[in-house]
């Protein structure tokens, strides 16, 4: 009989979420309950296309709304996390936890052959 | 997986922390100025009592409690207006406060559910205390009946907007300082003469044996002390860490 291994961490990772900038936004914005356009590009040191860029493919993936408004005359972008985005959050952070510890766990062990 | 992907994780999560730690401080910074402003009326609320701090040979107050503590108010109007006028100019100040933030730091906090709990609830309370009832019972004796007219009492909706106020700043502090404000008040308020001590929680705190109950011996304005003091406490670390964190 064998013993079924429990899946690698690594599998556990999001190609949208994991991509670094990516996992900044979300950050930034899971400790606010909105963040302006122009405060995140520069939180990140970010250029205006840059952000944009990543923005629209955690959009379109449901992880964040965005909402357009105006601040006086001055048109502005609001950016909220979703409850989606939140989780996928939480869940990319324990995977990478769990990956560091699962590989510090093992480079602890003494080798076996020497 | 090569050791140096697993340094690189690490690294990210530590940059992460990092981020999220400086971006809590920029949100959330602004908590101290609410609880400041709650625990001043909690405290300014003393002068609606006619002995806030000292002691009186006979005490009477009627339901609903306007000061907001069951004890002898000056004028029940007067108690009736400063917390019905009161706390809409605290949570009009608090909107104000947190709207100028967001244009300044670009950061958002969810205040509008603080504030449409806290009047929400002063509403429910208006709503409440204006069903009919009986005639009202002699002052001079603790009075028997429902204990839920003491609830009526302007300190809850206060303490509800605390707690959803700890939960928009994500302060456990605050959602502490609101349970303790509402576990006081229920206490006090739904017991008479105020801070009589029922008989079960005297064998409990006594270790045992057999006992009738009592009666703290603090006034008013000491209980309103013990409810500001946990916001007052949340308000200077807030403060505190948000200047040497611009220093």
């Amino acid at each position: 009989m064998t013993q079924q291994q429990p899946p690698h961490p690594a599998t556990a990772l999001d190609d949208v979420v994991h991509q670094r900038v990516r996992l900044g936004i979300l950050t930034v914005l899971s400790e606010t309950h909105e963040c302006r356009f122009a405060t995140l590009r520069d939180e990140l040191g970010l250029t205006d296309g840059n952000l944009n860029r990543h923005l629209r493919i955690l959009e379109q993936a449901g992880l964040l709304q965005v909402t357009k408004g105006y601040e006086g005359r001055r048109p502005c972008t609001w950016l909220r996390l979703t409850r989606q985005g939140r989780a996928a959050l939480h869940a990319e952070v324990a995977a990478l936890e769990q990956l560091v510890s699962r590989i510090r766990t093992a480079t602890d062990q003494p080798d076996p052959q020497s | 997986m090569d050791p140096g992907a697993t340094e690189q994780a690490g690294r990210t999560l530590a940059e992460l922390e990092r981020l999220r730690r400086r971006t809590h401080r920029r949100a959330h910074g602004g908590a101290w100025l609410p609880a400041t402003g709650i625990a001043v009326l909690l405290l300014a609320s003393m002068a609606l009592y006619r002995h806030p701090l000292g002691s009186a040979s006979s005490i009477m107050a009627d339901h609903p409690w306007w000061a907001g503590l069951p004890d002898e108010q000056r004028n029940p109007v007067t108690s009736y207006v400063f917390w019905f006028v009161g706390t809409p100019l605290l949570f009009a100040a608090t909107g104000l406060w947190y709207h100028w933030r967001a244009r300044r730091l670009g950061v958002r906090v969810a205040w509008p559910l603080f504030v449409g709990t806290g009047l929400g609830v002063l509403a429910l309370l208006a709503v409440f205390a204006a069903v009919p009832t009986g005639p009202v019972p002699d002052g001079l004796v603790a009075a028997e009946g429902p204990f839920w007219p003491g609830l009526l009492t302007p300190l809850l909706p206060l303490a509800a907007a605390v707690v959803v106020l700890g939960r928009a700043e994500r302060s456990r502090g605050l959602v502490v300082a609101g349970g303790w404000i509402a576990l006081l008040t229920v206490w006090l308020c739904t017991s008479f003469p105020l801070g009589s001590v029922p008989g079960w929680a005297s064998w409990l705190l006594g270790g045992g044996g057999e006992s009738l109950g009592g009666q703290l011996a603090l006034r008013p304005g000491h209980y309103l002390v013990l409810m500001a003091l946990p916001l007052l406490s949340v308000a200077a670390v807030r403060l505190l860490s948000g200047r040497a964190d611009r220093a």
